[in-house]
Formats: structure tokens, C-alpha cells, sequence
């Protein structure tokens, strides 16, 4: 439970809060390489991105690398080798992801060979979406259903697309630690409103592995916003890709809905 | 240090047969209210080195050879009394102080001319009377001792919005605040803008960070000791305050005048009747307020026996629409006996209980959940006071407290998305043996040693896991009820001594290990009511710290300014830390989410205090680093820990401009706490990551503030009195940062921002007091 929660009527009725932005002195680290891969159990081609990172208070212009060697195998014989189709941008060839498969990635780069490991999970079908409106205000969030499997773990996590762009707030990640088996009724909120009536919205509700659950779940900790969200100690969420790289690799399934704001 | 306590041990005896000495022993109290005075001072004029301070009961005992003597009795803002006492035997004498003119600001404009700071070895040790907080401003005009003594050296405020407070170095969680001897979990209320301690039932505070007297133990840094009042036992009255946030009403009288009172002091907070005016159907049918209740009662069972009954419950609530609620509080209650065996020893026997407990509720149509969660002490504690001779005292006693923890019960309907989950109770027993001696070989020196001896029993039932490096459990052990699973046993030696240089001066040193069993697992930037407590276990270590402090003490102009300076280095072990996305909430496996390692913390605090005159007031400085390793952070090097401030000032300023009024400010400046900011960002799924190169490696900016208060005096009377306290917190409006949050630019998709977010500018506020 977030302290926002209860510290937003608090600050409401005393009129205490303000914000103002600041100009922070921050260091630069060197620029760092961040891969982004993905399997789906939905018809590829797949990608696999790599980036750099750059300066807090440069533009959000990512420079994409180029040259690197990616392959992605399945554990069952397949091994695809990526070709760059764009700066920075892999895609797969004939590579089909299937649940239950083990998923290898390996990126090599400069004499440095950078792996990760995903398992698919079994898929879990994404029943319906509605909306309501948020606590204490006016703005309308979404809320998704779905049947958990019982006696598994299960990682989830919801990509939205609004209006057929992807919605890149906020991360949504959910687990069945405390619901196995359940049937969930999951709001997706964030702080401020996302959502507007008349909005095409299109869910994905995707199955994850434990590792690329943590990694997310770390990275929402990391990145949330406001007075009172901050964590103590925000750090790098703890990644599946080996020898220093930051990013993931997700073999996942996805089930979707698309429904009217209303 | 086996060897420390048997020679302690092997004192003792000798001691006791201290002989042909008569002593003069009672208790020393307000003549208006019958209130017993703590630490008043008591000596024979004609033995200067007798001197002795009353003890929390204001009992005194002390002695001398056959003969006449004038025995002096003084305390803080009353009156000195001197009675001539011929001890051909022993004599019970119980005096009473007449408060110095009746008027409160007279008090401090008297004031108290001992030299107790100097000449006592305890050093760290702060002492606030209630009295002495009325004037200092603080925030919403509530008079607030968990807010003041942030203001003295070497106790740092957590921030705005927050009760908690670190002492040298050490976290919220490592000071035991007790109310008449019982553990209060939770200091705050409304998650922190007030503390828990309604001052007008409370009577004395003493704050001990340095040398922790071996009659305490089971937290690691510090010790805020705070006792409630008696009741009057001369006469009935009512008093109370009218604020623009909270009213407080207390009753009080005697039971029997003279040998019983009882005290019943009740607050409630207001602010969200506004609430109820709201338009909007989820803002009216919201909730946020919080009461509480002090009671005490005491009576005087003969000459020899006196009985007291305390109590305290308060009650948080906080709830939005009918979707969510959170209700936490705590709830004590001590029972004591006070017996005086004989003239030179006194006992104390108390039965506490103590509780804090939590409840959330959050139902959203179909979708409901609710979590319990709580703590609880059974506490036994025999405390033995043998007064030998002068200048020679021994305490001694056994402290038993049965621990009890709910992690956490879920409870779920059917159609909830939650399942309904029971996380089985932890259950401890604490026990500790203790001795201190005090003693002074000579006039110029005054010791006082001492070891507590402690037990920390966990027992079952339960399941018992032990976890490889990345927070699996590799095995499990099952516990059958009352069976043990892990006993840790710590000696923890004190050791205090001052050396008196001349008569206004003197050097002090001291060294105390402290050892704390109870954790509180917490990871967001403050505390929060939802936070956990465990137990020490087979994976979780007892925190253990050393510390030595060296001081030099001066006061000036007949004991009118008091200065002091104090050197500190503190090293503390077993400390905890957590894993990157810990989950600490209704975790079976909760200490799978934890890493441990090391603390030190040292500094210099200067603290100098006006303590007469129209103008009084202090001013507190300390100069300290505090600092952590951790495995796996940083590189396993040593870091700043989150509250390292390099400086930190207090000044507060009391004026008494004329009888009616009384000015007063208090100026406030440190060093911003140690954060982790970006060094850098990537992309990740579309979205803005941060990119972290180091913890704690960022500073906050420095945090500032200046408060004013003015207090009107109204007609004042034996009987009836009543006061107006107008004050303003943060005077020049300063935005002191209570965090800084990394956002995308909702102006322009490409850039980021930082966006700092303040509590309060400007606080005014009116309150208005009285007393009939």
C-alpha cells in the first residue's frame, strides 16, 4: 500500500503541499548499453533493441548501436540470427515463440557477449476491461479482469495502448503472491489521469517470468513520482542480461482486449 | 567484562554493611498540587558531597554520620526550602517546594542554580520539564516534547511532517520511547505532524544518547524516557487548550487529599469536520482525525506503599469514501507499586502492557481486503534503588517482557481478488539482569558503572527458514508452542565518570554497549504506520553498538549559563538494510528481503543554554558523520547513511517581554540528508529509467526554517490561569524540500525534469489555554 494514498487527503485538507522544479547539479556516468528483447507467443518477428543511456538533462534521444551480433534460440534446435533492420534494431527471421520454451539471447558486442535467459509462461486469458473513477478526483482509470491459475506463480504485467500509441507512463506489474487462484479485479492507477472518454484502449495483459517481473516491479519502485512515492533507496532494478548491461529480455505470452473509454 | 560484574558483585555486600550512619529519606513534591518533583536536589549543608537527586517517584534517601545539619532541597523553578534535621536516627521527611512566585515565565527567570550538569557522571543525558517547552514555537501551536527536543544537540529531526528523530547516527527505530515505563511503537499521529505525548498529562522527559543507565536496554541509540503526571492530590481543577486543529481537556483532584490524585487529559483532532462541508460525495464521506486518552490514578497505602495505575490509548483514523481506512494507535497500561523496604532501599514493581496495532480496509464493489496487524509486550520489571552512603548508591533489578507479533492476518470475501492469509505470530521473551553502582572515591570524581545482562529467547511455534544469498529458503525447521528456537545473550557494560575540575567545571567520559532485538522493517523515505517490527531470529542478528563519549562541562556566572561540549564515536553492527524491490508486507518470508551490515557515527556536539534572566534560551550545534556498509552496495564500501548531516543548528530565544507577554523563536539549519539521485538515463519499453551510479552519493538541499510564537498572559491566580499563544512556523516561508521526484517534462516529450515538493510554508496558528 503506497503512503500517497493516505498522505493525498492529508495534504488535500491542509493545503500544505507545494512543488516547484529545480536545476540539479548531476553527474554524468559514461554512457551505459541497454538491450531490450522480447518473445512472444503472438507471430513474429520479434526485436531486440540496443540502446545507450545519456545525460539526466540531455533530450530523450537514445542513440541506437550498431554492429552487434544477436542471435535468439529456443532450446529446441532453433537459432535465429537478427538482422539489423534499423540503427539499433534486430528482428528475428523464422523464430516462433511457444509457451513453455526456454529462450536464450545473446548479444555480442566489441569482444563482449552479453546473455539472458526467459521463460514463457503458460498464457492466461486477459476477460474484460472497465473503467472508474479514482479516489478523490474525477479522473477515470482502468480496471482489468481475469481468472489467476491456481497452485502456479504467476507474473503479470499490462502494456496499454492509447489510441494505438503505446502508453509509456507508468509500469503495471502484478504477482498472485497473496491471490493464487483467485479471480483478480486489478485497477491500473497512477497519480495523475491517463485517460480520457471516447479513447480507444487496448490492454495487453501479458505473461512474464519471476525475473523480468522483478526487473519491472524494481523499475516501477524506481521511477515513480511525487511527494511521497519515492522510495528510500531507488536503485537499478536487478536484470536477467548478463556482463553489465541494464534492459531485459522477456519471453511473455499476451492476451488483449480493446474497449471505449467510457 | 565477566570480571566487571563479579567485582560489582562482590561489592555489593561490602557496601551494605556501610555502618553507623543515620539517613533522612521521603519525598519531595509540589506544595500547590502534591505532584512529586523528579530530580530535585538534596543535600546537607554541612556534607556538600551528600548531595542526591530525588528518583522518578521523588523519593530521596540519604546519610550521614550522627549530628545536626541543615538539609537543602531545591528544583527548577520552585522555591529552595532548608530544614534543620538532628539525625539521631533514621527520620522520614517528605518536603514540599513552593513554586517560585506562581508564575510560569517567573520560573525560568528564577531558575534552577544547581550545578547538576557538571557534577553528575552521567553525560548525554537531556532533561525537559513541560514547563520549560511552553514557549518554544512549534508547528499547529500544539506544544509538542517530541518536537523540541529535536532542538538539542545531537538529535536530528527527521523532516517536516515527521515525529521520528535520529540520535547520533542512529535510526528511528533504535530510540525506546516509553510513557511510565511502557513501550510506545508509534510516536506519531496523523503519520507524523504530531507526537503521541499530550503534554498537559505529561510531567518530565529525559532523553538519555550518551551513557544509557543499565536500568534500560533493547534499543540501540537512544533512550526517551517520558513519565505522565501524578494528578493533583490537593485540589480539583480542569484545564485545557482550544487550537485551530485539536482541543485537550484535563481533569484532575485528589482521591483522598493528600495520599491519592487521578488525571484524566483527552484530545481530538477537528480538521476533518471541514470535510464533512465538502461538496463532493467521496470528500464528504471521508475521514482523517485522531484521539487520545491519558489516565492515571495514584494512591498512598501508609507510609511505606504507594500504588499507581497509568494508561494510554489513541487511536489514528484515516478513510476515503467508504473504499479505504486505516485505524492505528497504541495502547498502554502500567500498573506500579512503589515500597520503601527501609530508609535506604526502595523497590518498584511494574506490570506493563503494551500494544500498537494497525487495520486497513479497502473495499472496492466487489473487491475487498482487510489486513491486522500488531505488537504486544507483557512487561515485568523489579527495580531496586539501596541508597548505601553519600555520594553511594546501587540500582539493581530483573526486566521480563513477553513479545507478541501479527505480522499480518488478511481477511477476504469470496469475490475478493485476495486470498484470505493468516501470517503465524512470532512470540520472544526478553529478560535482563542489571547492576549499577554509583559512586565518588574522591570530592573531585563521581562514577557510575554498571552491566545489564540480557536474554533474547525467540520462541515457537512457527516454521523456521534459512535462505541461500539470493533470498531462497534452502530448509526449514518446525517449532512446537514455548519451545526455544534461538537464544542470543549480550553483556552490555556502561561505564560513566566525571571529574570535576573546579567548582563550575568538569570533564566527563563514558562508554555504553547497547544491544536491540526488535527491528522495524521500513523502506520508504519515512515511517510509516503500516511499518513491520520483527524479532531477532536465526537469520536476523541482535544490533549491537559501542559507544565512548568524551565532554567538558562549564557553566558560568553561578551556574546562569551552562556550556557544553561532547565527543562521540559510535560503531554499530548487524545493521539492517533491504534487497532492491524488497516486499515487507504480509510476507511469510520477510527476512528473505534482507542484507545486513555495519554502522559508525561520530561527531561533536557544542551546546550552550541561558537558563536566567528576561532573555533565555540555547543554542545546539553538532558537527557528525554517519555512515554505513553494506554487502552488495556501493561497492561494499563505506557510505553516508540517509541521515549524515554534516551541521546542524538550533537556536531558541525566549523573551519575556513584560508580565503579559512573552516572545519566542527558534531557528533551525542543516545539512540536507544523503540521497540517491540519476546520474543519467535509458529507455526502457518506450519509457524514462534513471540510471543510478551510487547510493546516498547526492545531497539535499540544506534545510532552514525560523518560528515565532508570542504568548499573551491572562489573569492568573493560585487557582485559575489562562494564556493565548499566537505563532507562526516558517516565518520567511522557506520550501524546504521534502522530496525531489525525476519526472518527464509533461510540457516537452523530450526532456526531464526535476521536481522538488515542499510541506508547509507559513503555518500559523492560535491556541487558547486555561486552567481553573
Amino acid at each position: 500500500m503506497k503512503r500517497s494514498f493516505i498522505f493525498f487527503g492529508l495534504s488535500a485538507v491542509l493545503f500544505l503541499s507545494c512543488q516547484k522544479t529545480v536545476k540539479l547539479s548531476l553527474n554524468t556516468a559514461p554512457p551505459q548499453l541497454v538491450i531490450e528483447g522480447q518473445v512472444t507467443n503472438t507471430p513474429g518477428p520479434y526485436t531486440v533493441t540496443i540502446s545507450r543511456s545519456v545525460a539526466f538533462y540531455a533530450d530523450n534521444d537514445f542513440p541506437g548501436v550498431s554492429g552487434a551480433s544477436v542471435l535468439i534460440s529456443d532450446g529446441q534446435g532453433v537459432t535465429d540470427s537478427l538482422t539489423e533492420t534499423s540503427t539499433g534494431s534486430y528482428t528475428t527471421h523464422v523464430l516462433q515463440g511457444k509457451p513453455g520454451n526456454t529462450y536464450t539471447l545473446s548479444v555480442r558486442l566489441n569482444d563482449t557477449t552479453y546473455t539472458a535467459e526467459s521463460t514463457m509462461p503458460q498464457p492466461v486469458a486477459l476477460d474484460s476491461v472497465t473503467f472508474d473513477n479514482a479516489i478523490g478526483g474525477n479522473s477515470l482509470r482502468a480496471q482489468v479482469y481475469f481468472q489467476d491459475p491456481p497452485d502456479v506463480k504467476n507474473y503479470y504485467q499490462f502494456i496499454l495502448f492509447i489510441n494505438g500509441s503505446q502508453f509509456t507512463k507508468d509500469y503495471f506489474v502484478f504477482d498472485d503472491r497473496l491471490s493464487d487462484g483467485r479471480y483478480i479485479t486489478q485497477k491500473l492507477q497512477m497519480d495523475s489521469s491517463y485517460l480520457s472518454a471516447g479513447q480507444q484502449l487496448k490492454v495487453n495483459l501479458q505473461c512474464i517470468d519471476l525475473n523480468v517481473y522483478n526487473y519491472f516491479n524494481q523499475l516501477a519502485q524506481a521511477t515513480s513520482t511525487g511527494a511521497f512515492n519515492t522510495t528510500a533507496a531507488p536503485a537499478n532494478p536487478s536484470t536477467n542480461i548478463s556482463n553489465g548491461a541494464y534492459g531485459y529480455f522477456s519471453a511473455h505470452t499476451i492476451s488483449s482486449q480493446t474497449v471505449t473509454v467510457h | 567484562m565477566q570480571r566487571l560484574l563479579s567485582t560489582t558483585l562482590l561489592l555489593v555486600p561490602f557496601l551494605l554493611h556501610a555502618q553507623a550512619r543515620h539517613s533522612v529519606s521521603g519525598t519531595v513534591r509540589d506544595a500547590a498540587s502534591g505532584e512529586t518533583l523528579i530530580g530535585a536536589s538534596i543535600l546537607l549543608l554541612e556534607q556538600p558531597r551528600s548531595a542526591v537527586l530525588s528518583n522518578s517517584f521523588g523519593f530521596y534517601s540519604l546519610n550521614a554520620p550522627p549530628g545536626t545539619y541543615k538539609l537543602i532541597v531545591s528544583f527548577t523553578g520552585y522555591l529552595n526550602d532548608t530544614v534543620a534535621v538532628s539525625l539521631d536516627r533514621d527520620l522520614t521527611l517528605n518536603v514540599q517546594l513552593n513554586g517560585a512566585g506562581g508564575q510560569l515565565q517567573e520560573v525560568v527567570v528564577t531558575g534552577n542554580k544547581n550545578n547538576n550538569n557538571v557534577t553528575k557522571p552521567l553525560m548525554g543525558v537531556q532533561k525537559l520539564s513541560v514547563t520549560e517547552i511552553r514557549d518554544i514555537p512549534v508547528i499547529f501551536g500544539e506544544k509538542d516534547i517530541m518536537k523540541t527536543i529535536q532542538l538539542l544537540p545531537g538529535v536530528q529531526a527527521a523532516g517536516d511532517g515527521n515525529s521520528g528523530f535520529y540520535v547520533r547516527g542512529g535510526s528511528i527505530d533504535q530510540n525506546l520511547i516509553l510513557l511510565d515505563g511502557a513501550t510506545v511503537y508509534d510516536p506519531s499521529h496523523l503519520l507524523g505532524f504530531f507526537s503521541v505525548f499530550n503534554s498537559d498529562a505529561i510531567k518530565d522527559v529525559t532523553l538519555y544518547k550518551g551513557a544509557i543507565p543499565a536500568d534500560y536496554g533493547g534499543r540501540l541509540s537512544s533512550v526517551l524516557d517520558v513519565k505522565m503526571n501524578d494528578g493533583n492530590s490537593k485540589d480539583y481543577s480542569a484545564s485545557g487548550g482550544i487550537g485551530l486543529i485539536d482541543s485537550r481537556l484535563t481533569l484532575e483532584g485528589p482521591i483522598q487529599k493528600d495520599d491519592g490524585s487521578f488525571i484524566v487529559s483527552a484530545r481530538r483532532t477537528y480538521a476533518d469536520l471541514f470535510l464533512k462541508l465538502s461538496k463532493d460525495t467521496n470528500t464528504n464521506k471521508s475521514s482523517l482525525y485522531f484521539y487520545d486518552l491519558n489516565a492515571k490514578a495514584n494512591y498512598r497505602l501508609g507510609s511505606k506503599d504507594h500504588l499507581y495505575l497509568s494508561g494510554y490509548f489513541g487511536q489514528d483514523h484515516l478513510g476515503f469514501s467508504n473504499s479505504f481506512d486505516l485505524t492505528y494507535g497504541n495502547t498502554t497500561a502500567t500498573l506500579r507499586w512503589n515500597h520503601i523496604l527501609n530508609s535506604r532501599l526502595f523497590s518498584n514493581t511494574s506490570l506493563i502492557y503494551s500494544k500498537y496495532n494497525y487495520t486497513i480496509g479497502i473495499n472496492s464493489g466487489s473487491n475487498d481486503i482487510g489486513i491486522n496487524s500488531y505488537i504486544k509486550d507483557l512487561h515485568f520489571k523489579e527495580d531496586l534503588e539501596y541508597f548505601i552512603s553519600q555520594g553511594n548508591k546501587v540500582n539493581f533489578g530483573v526486566d521480563v517482557i513477553d513479545h507478541t507479533i501479527s505480522p499480518g492476518v488478511i481477511s477476504a470475501s469470496g469475490t475478493s481478488s485476495f486470498n484470505p492469509l493468516n501470517i503465524p505470530n512470532k512470540h520472544a521473551l526478553e529478560s535482563a539482569l542489571y547492576i549499577s553502582h554509583d559512586l565518588s572515591p574522591t570530592d573531585k570524581i563521581n562514577i557510575n558503572y554498571g552491566v545489564r545482562a540480557g536474554l533474547f529467547t525467540v520462541l515457537g511455534p512457527g516454521t523456521f527458514y534459512r535462505y541461500d544469498s539470493s533470498g531462497n529458503a534452502i530448509d526449514s525447521s518446525v517449532y512446537s508452542s514455548g519451545k526455544t528456537v534461538i537464544n542470543y545473550f549480550n553483556l552490555e557494560p556502561r561505564f560513566s565518570m566525571s571529574y570535576k575540575l573546579t567548582g563550575s567545571s568538569s570533564v566527563k567520559m563514558a562508554y555504553a554497549r547497547t544491544t536491540q532485538n526488535l527491528h522495524l522493517l521500513s523502506n520508504s523515505t519515512s515511517s510509516n504506520p503500516t511499518d513491520v517490527w520483527i524479532p531477532s531470529s536465526n537469520n536476523v542478528k541482535p544490533e549491537v553498538a559501542d559507544q565512548v563519549s568524551l565532554g567538558y562541562y562549564r557553566n558560568l556566572k553561578g551556574n546562569d549559563y551552562e556550556l557544553s561540549a561532547e565527543v562521540y564515536y559510535r560503531d554499530m553492527q548487524n545493521q539492517i538494510d533491504y534487497k532492491n524491490g524488497a516486499q515487507l508486507i504480509a510476507n511469510t518470508t520477510v527476512e528473505s528481503q534482507l542484507v545486513y551490515g555495519k554502522g559508525r557515527a561520530y561527531g561533536l556536539e557544542l551546546y550552550a543554554r541561558k537558563k536566567v534572566g528576561k532573555l533565555t534560551g540555547w543554542i545546539s550545534y553538532t558537527l557528525s558523520r554517519t555512515e554505513r556498509q553494506i554487502a552488495g552496495i556501493n561497492d561494499d564500501s563505506w557510505y553516508p547513511a540517509t541521515q549524515d548531516r554534516t551541521h546542524n543548528l538550533s537556536v531558541v530565544g525566549i523573551y519575556k517581554l513584560n508580565k503579559k507577554w512573552t516572545l519566542s523563536a527558534d531557528f533551525v539549519y542543516y545539512t540536507g540528508n544523503a540521497v540517491t539521485w540519476p546520474s543519467g538515463k535509458y529507455q526502457v519499453d518506450g519509457q524514462i529509467a534513471y540510471l543510478y551510479t551510487e547510493r546516498n552519493g547526492y545531497r539535499m538541499p540544506a534545510y532552514n526554517r525560523l518560528d515565532f510564537s508570542a504568548t499573551l498572559q491572562g489573569r492568573k491566580t493560585k487557582k485559575t490561569d489562562s494564556y493565548w499563544i499566537f505563532s507562526c512556523y516558517n516565518v520567511y516561508g522557506r520550501e524546504n524540500p521534502y522530496s525531489i521526484s525525476f519526472e518527464q517534462d509533461p510540457g516537452d516529450a523530450s526532456k526531464t525534469q526535476a521536481i522538488q515538493y515542499s510541506l508547509f510554508r507559513w503555518v500559523p496558528s492560535i491556541s487558547y489555554n486555561f486552567k481553573f
